[in-house]
């Protein structure tokens, strides 16, 4: 699909300092898994996409990186062409090789069929950001490991009960493993390989 | 801003900086790995904190108040030069105030202040790789690290034990990260590695020529190398800072004529200043101060 | 009286301007213009372009300008002015089969088609001081008939390559397999090295490699430390157009000619199960009239070809991490200079260990001597 100028929109104002903010919000999440930012460099967001997602991805992408979408959002002309004029990242078909994987909630892939890294290059897994339809502080997950002092408290809405406990699995391959962000709106958390997810309770994690 | 200088916003052009925050964000998932980036060529030689410096301009923009330090001095030659260029092409705040800084890059030192939340420490890295001395060969030290092959180092420190009675590395002592990575903590005093455990700041490590970033994340574990019956130690002096009486902080010591006469103060100028500010005093506070190198 | 370190701002702006006048040397002597440096010390400028990776004789001339003549520091200033450069495409493969050669030279065979051209060279002179240079007299200039050959040669016909004439009856190996297409090399500009390194990655490190230690290290791998030493199929110089594809056009225009100096090596190769007996081949190419460096980075890429040939790897010039972690003369030149940079904290820590580690050595003799005393 090529580009198509009457999807484009405008994309950070002042690049240089929005992807440095963007970045450092990113950073914050990451290395503070579960602490929930506000991110608020733009206007507007591709039709399909969260601002959270759209800045992420103008911040992080570039034509160094491949991007995998979930079929929605690869169906989505408004994203395809806004991803491909600003960010210029190549998009695969394959979410095997995807760097980074864009999803909806409801189009996850399986975890397991992403990069992982090696051994030897753990660092070379899928970074994937899921669009969820709420992120909050409230008790559902508990989280600890690094970047948490004691425990944090983070409940993200939508997520398929096999997703769930695919990812609370994953845990135990470390060091290999996905890194994921997640995104609502403005909102912005991450969840690293690191962090081990406690679900409060049995019954709560169905909900 | 004073950016005038013809470069981009702290001098790296935006895709070397999209690609040195990814690694950076790699490296703070997987702590005390060493992520591989495509390390540019800086304009400060290799060794002279180009990779702390790829990460500083990576890390910083308008908001931010940078500290520089060598040493744990903010007027060290190499401090004053790195914190000029980023004063020069990014135009942002400097400060010698450990307490005010939101970033600090830093050169064998961890100041003595405790950082906080919030605060990023950006640590210049010569060689990153732990082994490096044990085993040259990068095929085989990454292959040391996937299995968590950590023996050779045990034996390394266990001959000190046996010939000197004691773990004989001084600084740039080795450390397990999050109980999974073995990672060079940089040249710091082994004095300095308690402090990297359970910091609130957020660490990152940068080594340009050797083209590796690492990252600590706050709050995360950090264990400097032992045996169970000679345990992790740091130095300790018998002498306090001549300046501001402090018998807690690393002390450099100074000869002070010709005959070899010694005093010690604090390597960490700021907080030295800062406890003269409080009244404190050494026993050497009404000496009068020279200054060297304004030739 | 206490010696506070401070005024490192001061220092550092002094010692600038210091270097500033020290550059300038006596002003009593005319000041040295960039173009003369480019069209007076040229093989300077061509060592600064190669290992600064760009090709440009102005830039080359005013960083050698600027650095007081230190090709090291001068390479540095070119090498941090070109991170910087946009890029605007990527060239086509450049044709050095259509150089319009100025010197060419084989060892391998007496004559060939397009001959032995001697061209510019110091090899041949005596290496005696000319003490006309030293009395500002005029140099000698060649005679009109040298510089009438020369151009004659350079308009001529391009010529083949000497191991393409091997090749034909395929004692030599092929440099890839009929058929297989151009694969874009990595960029280790971009990207790290990663261990084992593919040819083309392992050329690009050569190629802006430290002339003195690849020499060094062709050397050694001659004097038996790797098992070369080979025959120089061919050494030519000469000038190669630069080709791009626009985007918009769709086809090859030419945006430019470099001078370049190649070196291809005859190496012997015994052979193994599935091939017979066989010449194999090393590669050299560097920007400007530069024929040391292209020979020596042709001796050491041989020279790591060793495991690809399925070679023992027994010497350092044969080992890839040895030699490509240390080829580079910024880096090399930075870490052993940072030496000069305060380790004062380091060193204190050390100071403390070894005095700890001797008291507690004199404390055991004592009580040894004690208990033996008791005994």
């Amino acid at each position: 699909m090529a580009v198509s100028s009457h999807e484009l929109i405008a994309g950070f104002t002042d690049p240089v300092q929005a992807s440095q903010q963007v970045f450092r919000a990113a950073l914050k999440v990451m290395s503070e898994p579960g602490t929930l930012v506000d991110v608020d460099y733009v206007e507007e967001a591709p039709k399909g996409l969260d601002q959270s997602t759209w800045q992420l991805t103008l911040s992080l992408l570039d034509p160094d990186t491949r991007v995998w979408l979930s079929p929605t959002l690869a169906a989505n002309d408004a994203v395809i062409s806004n991803l491909r004029f600003h960010c210029q990242c190549p998009l695969v078909e394959n979410h095997g090789e995807a760097d980074f994987a864009i999803a909806l909630h409801s189009e996850l892939p399986l975890l397991a069929e992403l990069n992982w890294g090696s051994a030897e290059y753990p660092d070379r897994s899928t970074t994937l950001m899921v669009q969820v339809p709420a992120l909050s502080a409230e008790p559902f997950w508990t989280l600890s490991g690094p970047g948490i002092e004691h425990t944090r408290s983070l409940r993200i809405a939508g997520l398929p009960d096999a997703f769930r406990a695919e990812l609370i699995k994953s845990r135990q391959r470390f060091p290999l493993g996905i890194d994921t962000f997640w995104c609502c709106g403005n909102q912005l958390t991450a969840l690293p390989r690191t962090t081990a997810i406690e679900p409060l309770n049995t019954a709560q994690e169905a909900c | 801003m004073s950016t005038a200088t013809g470069y981009n916003f702290a001098y790296l052009d935006e895709q070397s900086k999209r690609m040195i925050r990814r690694a950076i964000l790699k490296g703070v998932a997987i702590p005390g790995y060493q992520v591989p980036f495509g390390g540019r060529e800086m304009p400060l030689p290799h060794g002279w904190g180009t990779g702390g410096m790829q990460v500083t301009a990576s890390v910083i923009g308008e908001a931010d108040k940078l500290k520089v330090i060598d040493q744990g001095a903010d007027d060290t030659t190499n401090a004053v030069s790195i914190r000029r260029f980023f004063a020069h092409t990014a135009g942002v705040e400097t400060t010698e105030q450990t307490a005010e800084a939101t970033l600090i890059q830093t050169r064998h030192r961890i100041p003595e202040r405790p950082l906080q939340a919030d605060q990023i420490l950006i640590y210049q890295v010569p060689i990153p790789e732990p082994l490096r001395f044990i085993e040259p060969r990068e095929s085989e030290t990454r292959k040391m690290h996937a299995l968590s092959e950590y023996g050779a180092m045990q034996v390394k420190l266990y001959e000190d034990v046996a010939r000197f009675g004691h773990i004989a590395t001084s600084y740039d002592y080795p450390v397990m990260v999050n109980n999974r990575y073995m990672m060079d903590p940089s040249p710091i005093p082994k004095f300095d590695n308690p402090k990297m455990s359970m910091m609130p700041a957020l660490q990152l490590f940068g080594a340009g020529f050797e083209k590796r970033i690492y990252a600590v994340p706050p709050f995360t574990q950090v264990e400097s190398l032992d045996f169970d019956d000679h345990p992790f130690e740091v130095q300790s002096w018998d002498e306090a800072c001549a300046i501001c009486g402090s018998d807690h902080s690393f002390l450099d010591e100074v000869i002070t004529d010709d005959n070899g006469s010694k005093m010690f103060v604090c390597s960490d100028t700021d907080y030295c200043r800062e406890r003269v500010e409080q009244g404190f005093v050494g026993t050497a506070a009404d000496l009068p101060i020279a200054e060297v190198g304004t030739n | 009286m206490y010696v506070a370190v401070k005024g490192g701002e001061k220092a550092i702006d002094n010692a600038h301007a210091l270097m500033r006048t020290q550059r300038r040397g006596d002003s009593a002597i005319a000041e040295l213009s960039v173009d003369q440096i480019r069209q007076q010390l040229p093989l300077a400028v061509d060592r600064v372009m190669n290992e600064g990776s760009v090709y440009d004789p102005e830039l080359a001339a005013l960083a050698l300008k600027q650095a007081s003549g230190d090709a090291v520091e001068a390479i540095f200033l070119l090498r941090a002015y070109r991170t910087t450069l946009p890029r605007f495409g990527y060239s086509e493969p450049l044709d050095t089969e259509q150089m319009q050669i100025e010197r060419r030279i084989s060892g391998t065979f007496k004559d060939m088609p397009g001959g032995q051209i001697l061209g510019s060279t110091y090899d041949y002179t005596h290496r005696l001081l000319d003490f006309s240079l030293l009395a500002a007299g005029e140099a000698e200039v060649a005679p009109e008939e040298a510089n009438a050959l020369s151009e004659a040669l350079a308009a001529g016909n391009s010529c083949p390559r000497v191991l393409e004439l091997l090749n034909k009856e395929g004692l030599i190996e092929q440099s890839r397999e009929a058929g297989t297409p151009d694969e874009v090399p990595r960029d280790l500009t971009r990207e790290p090295v990663n261990y084992p390194a593919e040819r083309a990655v392992r050329l690009q490190n050569l190629i802006r490699g430290d002339e003195g230690f690849l020499l060094s290290l062709s050397y050694a791998s001659m004097r038996g430390y790797g098992d070369s030493h080979p025959f120089s199929g061919e050494m030519r110089t000469g000038r190669v157009s630069v080709e791009l594809v626009p985007e918009e056009l769709g086809f090859p225009i030419e945006v430019g000619e470099v001078l370049l100096t190649e070196s291809e090596m005859v190496n012997q190769f015994h052979g193994s199960k599935e091939l017979p007996p066989q010449f194999t081949r090393g590669y050299g190419i560097a920007f400007g009239r530069a024929e040391r460096k292209a020979m020596s980075v042709a001796l050491v890429e041989r020279a790591l070809r060793a495991e690809e040939l399925g070679e023992e790897v027994l010497y350092p010039t044969q080992d890839q991490e040895f030699v490509l972690s240390h080829t580079d003369c910024v880096s090399a030149n930075g870490f052993v200079s940072h030496l000069k940079l305060p380790h004062y904290v380091d060193f204190q820590s050390e100071l403390e260990m070894i005095r700890r580690l001797r008291k507690e050595q004199v404390q055991r003799t004592e009580s040894t001597t004690k208990e033996e005393a008791d005994a």
